[in-house]
């Protein structure tokens, strides 16, 4: 790379849902209805939270994508426009706030947390988020969250209206969600820089994961076989140039991928 | 320890008019601005009251006209490598307009990121682009995050923001949980208190270095000394009874500031006239402060300008800003009948001359996710 931003983050779990065919087999989540986007968005962080666990009192977190919870805003406004009651349940649902008010009920967190839209290059977001998090003196480690759903016909429109004017982010193939829990530190896997592309080398990793399509293949880098003392350089397609590449430094085993990764 | 944060430019609009003497004249003599909603058929609602600004203007407009103001007031006009950080949920009446008219270009403003991209675009600011979320607390988040971006380094100036227009599918989902108040007033803390009011908002507000400031010969407003940013743990929709996550919050931006109880003049309280906020809200202050509580006025001007969603914390910060300069504390508006889960000063006989020197806005959302931000003079 031959402009980066430093950054001194560790990454000590990782969880992914990004089945092509859907999530048939997610489980509920009370008090929650119609979309995907809570339930995903719950199992991954469950997921990264139970394989790490820590002081809930000294956790953040921090969720991203595109679009939302596209499903519940549609719903909620299709059923208007045909002259229907509006659902009490799609109102308390109504933001990404309340999934989680849900997730620091049941893990205890009482740190800050914030939800983000960014028009590309989330990873790069979310890390430099969490790298200012993490200098305050209340938070030791901070959870990202990317939860983006599969087009529908207004997201598809929209989708469309960026990409003629030149944004670089499209649908993920199917509803996706993807979790990493990092703290500063020495561990496993530890991401030191975000920089330009220039010197990327070999054809960019699959796509197919809309605007957390960096997060995935963070987390998929974290995973993956790299020997101790190697760095991998994770391409994020969605990101401008100077924000495109995350090296992620190999100083022990690779991160359990667990049972989605 | 960062660098000095201050202030150096805001704009603001609210259903009482765009800039600083609209909510001096509204705002700080107590008046509130609801009336009969006309932008959309309130029929099949229980409730039909909120505070908006004449006709259906759009979202992107409004806001840019305070963008607009805030770079002017701070002399940065042309633009540059500014972040730009808003607080916004999208435009909402975008997805409405989809699925009742039809796809249109327009519909890519339902897009929260779009709106911070459009107006960053506009402006020529050049920075980062992010849109908070958070509801209610969104931009006061953003204005956190932009503190940090500045105290740590990463930013010398920052541009903060908040926007929502009422449109129909958030009045009619407030509306179904039964949130909206029916007696035509907001009544924050009182004991009558019947529910919230919703209201259009966008404030924008620039922050900088002190020190970058100085150089430009930017005279500061105020500076940004203490934040704080917390959740409750509680439940996804209801705040902790004993506003746990807010006092959490309150306390970090005291630490953070190195000021005790006694340094707070005023607190811009959340205070959205639902009975279960403003006792939850009441309990937190009194956890930090104790009994020096009885002695800091609190007042809620959402009582004026409704509850402002995303543009809450954005705006809710002008307003405190201009209390620290004007040295007046806007009133409570509605207030009839004390209520013994209310036990503050909640400064309900109309405006208050007082002498401030550092004044708290709060603000609270869903999911129990709190924020405090601390104000100071120069």
């Amino acid at each position: 790379m031959t402009t980066r931003q430093s950054l001194s983050l560790t990454v000590v779990a990782v969880a992914t849902r990004t089945e092509p065919d859907g999530h048939p087999d997610i489980p509920r989540l009370p008090g929650f209805v119609e979309s995907t986007f809570n339930p995903l968005l719950f199992d991954v962080a469950q997921r990264c939270l139970t394989a790490a666990p820590g002081d809930p009192s000294r956790t953040a977190v921090v969720l991203g994508g595109l679009m939302g919870d596209s499903t519940t805003f549609d719903l909620t406004s299709q059923r208007m426009v045909a002259g229907q009651v509006h659902n009490p349940l799609l109102f308390m649902q109504a933001t990404s706030n309340s999934v989680l008010g849900y997730l620091s009920r049941e893990f205890g967190i009482t740190g800050p947390m914030s939800c983000l839209s960014v028009s590309g290059g989330l990873a790069g977001e979310l890390l430099l988020a969490a790298d200012l998090v993490l200098d305050t003196a209340e938070v030791d480690r901070v959870l990202l969250l990317g939860v983006e759903l599969a087009a529908n016909e207004r997201t598809g429109h929209a989708y469309r209206l960026l990409a003629d004017s030149g944004g670089q982010v499209g649908p993920p193939v199917a509803d996706v969600a993807v979790a990493l829990l990092v703290e500063r530190g020495a561990g496993p896997v530890e991401i030191t820089s975000i920089g330009a592309a220039e010197d990327l080398g070999g054809a960019p990793a699959p796509g197919g994961y809309g605007s957390v399509q960096g997060l995935v293949h963070l987390a998929l880098g974290c995973t993956g076989s790299g020997a101790p003392g190697t760095t991998t350089l994770v391409h994020d397609p969605t990101a401008p140039a100077e924000q495109a590449v995350v090296e992620l430094t190999h100083r022990d085993a690779a991160l359990d991928k667990g049972p989605e990764a | 320890m960062g660098r000095e944060v201050v202030v150096t430019g805001f704009g603001v609009h609210t259903a009482h008019g765009r800039g600083a003497p609209a909510v001096r004249d509204g705002v700080f003599a107590g008046k509130a601005a609801f009336a009969p909603v006309t932008r959309f058929d309130t029929s099949p609602y229980r409730g039909s009251v909120a505070a908006t600004v004449p006709g259906d203007p759009e979202l992107l407009e409004v806001l840019a006209g305070c963008v607009e103001d805030a770079l002017t007031m701070a002399g940065r006009a042309d633009g540059g490598d500014m972040p730009f950080l808003l607080g916004c949920l999208g435009d909402f009446g975008a997805i409405t307009r989809f699925w009742r008219d039809g796809p249109s270009a327009d519909t890519v403003n339902g897009t929260p990121a779009v709106v911070a991209d459009t107006i960053a675009d506009r402006f020529s600011l050049r920075g980062k682009r992010l849109t908070y979320t958070n509801a209610c607390v969104a931009s006061a988040a953003a204005i956190i995050h932009g503190w940090q971006l500045v105290s740590s380094g990463r930013a010398d100036t920052v541009v903060c923001a908040g926007v929502y227009l009422l449109e129909e599918a958030t009045f009619g989902q407030f509306d179904s949980g039964l949130a909206i108040s029916l007696d035509s007033t907001l009544r924050p803390f009182s004991a009558d208190r019947r529910g919230m009011l919703l209201g259009d908002g966008a404030a924008v507000v620039v922050i900088e270095s002190a020190d970058v400031a100085r150089r430009r010969g930017s005279t500061p407003l105020a500076r940004i000394t203490g934040w704080g940013l917390a959740s409750d743990a509680y439940h996804i929709a209801k705040p902790h009874p004993d506003g746990k996550g807010l006092a959490l919050a309150v306390e970090q931006a005291l630490r953070m500031s190195g000021t005790g109880p006694e340094g707070i003049g005023y607190v811009n309280a959340h205070g959205t006239g639902t009975r279960l906020n403003d006792s939850a809200e009441t309990n937190g202050l009194r956890a930090v402060f104790g009994a020096s509580a009885d002695a800091i006025p609190v007042s809620s001007t959402k009582s004026t300008t409704g509850h402002l969603m995303a543009a809450s914390g954005a705006v809710e910060f002008v307003i405190s800003l201009l209390a620290l300069m004007d040295n007046v504390l806007p009133p409570t508006a509605g207030y009839t009948t004390p209520d013994p889960a209310c036990d503050l000063d909640y400064v309900t006989e109309g405006p208050r001359a007082a002498d401030l020197r550092r004044v708290l806005t709060l603000n609270a959302a869903f999911g129990g996710m709190n924020t405090a931000i601390l104000l100071e003079s120069p």
